[in-house]
């Protein structure tokens, strides 16, 4: 019997080996070094650096001004991003749902950016923002999109925003339209009888019923909008100055754009770790609660 | 009554929708095929004529066929290590009721919770100490280590559907355990191993971030390293640009043309399950 188990034990290993090596090799063994060296000076370069304590999280919460701006500056990005991407996505989706011709069609149009590459098609918006804007403007109806799209980090919050939103409503779109379709068909009969209206009908039948669907979107809109960063990489560079500058690119201008300040960069990734880890249990445990069966 | 309005309403705002998700690869494309000069003068209007200098041009200088080499390189190399290792995992951790297997597959799911950007810097050493730095080849290697964690989670619950009588009717007929797991489990496992595949692709094929930080040399660049160094270098000649910026998006457009069904219900069930 005891052989056996062994037996069983050995061949799991066996099966799990392969994966687990690749794992613990560029998952495990960075996170813990990474852990590490934010209590340290290490430069990335030196044989020796010494142990400096909490002192880097310390500064980089207390006297960092500019990793201080970038934290809010992605806040303010998380907030809207989250909000517009899930509304417009779900909007979409019920509209879609709603129509009986053309269906594929606007799927197929509004799914077609989550398949290119996020730089790429942002620098075709840099080319809508910079040449044909501008020369849109001209005419007396589009006077008002005379802005300063790229190069005011007011407006380039916005410029930003737009794009975050044509690239990323696609597969919350998608998520929200299979969920749609699994709402039983009686429930939504039975509210047409009852003489409900579109917004009593979303109200009381849509929105309870995709509850799951919310939770995930927004926990992916979470996700990737703290991570934010191939994106305003492309639009803005962050710039002018550091006005639209994300944490993500704070956390490389650190590490390798002449400050080679290693440990510290360790310091501020574990801080932005800790950030989405917080606020993605507490959306997660809070919208787990108020799901409902059908 | 209303009911019509609404119809109208809804038709309203899904075009205006359209126009706003459209406008942008329609300029891109209409002054693909202008002259630098006609970008520069009428940005607007329909192009003179059209010509293919721009992509030709761009084909040439960008060396599309190197970087589409490069990115199909990342892009197999980590699929298929994914795939392979992750089945292998997902399967046995599924199968085996015991104390360890189920510690390993929670440390496997409790990963997924880790962003790229908290290890990037730390990853990048280690790929450098490992040699791993510098070529397509170790680029794929390293990202099969950061996918192998959902894969794994994905595989492990798709296999949870598969009657364990099939794995003892294979060993029964005298089948070994690996030569069943290829035989038998792994056509069983086809499904999700599709929704794998897609969700891997999209995200190696148009990844920039890790490409920038482990290829340092532009002959191993990716596509999208590739245009991003164009933009730089010839930030000036939009028509150029943008004929560059379609022409390197065409491979991933034609595969969702023909696999359109596919991606979009692997797309949902990776997200629905993951």
């Amino acid at each position: 019997m005891t052989s056996r188990r062994y037996k069983a034990t050995f061949s799991l290993i066996l099966f799990v080996l392969p994966a687990f090596v690749l794992y613990l090799l560029f998952l495990v063994i960075p996170m813990l070094q990474g852990s590490y060296y934010s209590f340290t000076d290490w430069n990335g370069l030196n044989k020796t650096y010494g142990f400096v304590g909490i002192q880097n999280f310390v500064e980089a919460l207390r006297d960092d001004r500019y990793f201080r701006s970038a934290i809010w500056f992605t806040a303010k990005y998380v907030i809207f991003a989250v909000v517009f991407q899930n509304v417009v996505a779900l909007l979409l989706a019920i509209l879609i749902e709603s129509r009986t011709r053309a269906k594929g069609l606007f799927r197929t149009i509004f799914f077609m950016p989550n398949m290119l590459s996020v730089i790429i098609s942002t620098f075709m918006w840099v080319f809508v923002f910079s040449k044909v804007i501008p020369a849109l403007s001209e005419y007396a109806v589009f006077k008002f999109l005379n802005l300063s799209w790229l190069g005011d980090p007011q407006v380039s919050f916005w410029s930003i925003l737009l794009v975050s939103l044509w690239g990323g409503v696609g597969t919350l779109m998608l998520i929200y339209m299979s969920a749609i379709q699994g709402i039983p068909l009686h429930l939504k009969e039975a509210a047409i009888i009852d003489g409900a209206t579109p917004f009593r009908m979303l109200r009381y039948i849509t929105l309870p019923l995709i509850a799951h669907a919310l939770t995930i979107c927004i926990f992916l809109t979470l996700n990737s909008s703290f991570k934010v960063y191939d994106l305003v990489y492309a639009l803005t560079g962050g710039g002018p100055g550091r006005g639209t500058q994300v944490i993500t690119m704070n956390i490389l201008e650190e590490a390798y754009q002449g400050n080679n300040r290693y440990g510290y960069a360790s310091a501020k990734a574990i801080i932005l770790f800790l950030i989405i880890l917080v606020i993605t249990m507490i959306q997660v445990s809070m919208m787990k609660k108020r799901e409902v069966e059908a | 009554m209303s009911r019509r309005i609404y119809s109208v309403l809804a038709w309203a705002v899904l075009a205006v929708l359209a126009v706003y998700f459209l406008f942008p690869i329609y300029m891109a494309i209409v002054n693909s095929f202008k002259s630098e000069g006609e970008v520069y003068n009428s940005v607007l209007g329909l192009p003179s004529a059209l010509k293919f200098d721009n992509y030709t041009e761009a084909f040439k200088k960008a060396n599309m066929l190197r970087s589409g080499w490069n990115t199909v390189i990342v892009t197999v190399t980590g699929i298929v290590g994914i795939v392979a290792c992750s089945s292998l995992a997902g399967y046995k951790l599924s199968r085996t009721r015991s104390r360890l297997s189920s510690w390993i597959f929670m440390l496997f799911v409790a990963s997924m919770l880790i962003p790229f950007q908290t290890i990037m810097v730390t990853l990048t050493k280690m790929a450098r100490d490992l040699g791993l730095q510098g070529s397509p080849l170790g680029l794929g290697v390293v990202c099969a280590g950061l996918g192998v964690n959902m894969a794994i989670f994905l595989y492990h619950g798709f296999v949870k559907g598969i009657p364990r009588e099939l794995d003892e009717s294979a060993s029964m007929d005298g089948c070994g355990e690996w030569k069943g797991f290829f035989l038998i489990i792994f056509p069983l496992l086809l499904p999700i191993t599709f929704t794998i595949v897609v969700l891997n692709l999209l995200w190696l094929w148009n990844d920039f971030l890790l490409p920038v930080l482990l290829l340092n040399d532009y002959r191993q660049y990716t596509l999208v390293l590739t245009i991003n160094m164009f933009f730089g270098k010839y930030s000036r000649d939009w028509a150029l640009i943008l004929a560059s910026l379609i022409l390197s998006s065409i491979p991933i457009v034609l595969i969702f043309a023909f696999f359109q069904r596919w991606i979009i219900q692997g797309i949902t069930e990776g997200a629905v399950k993951g």
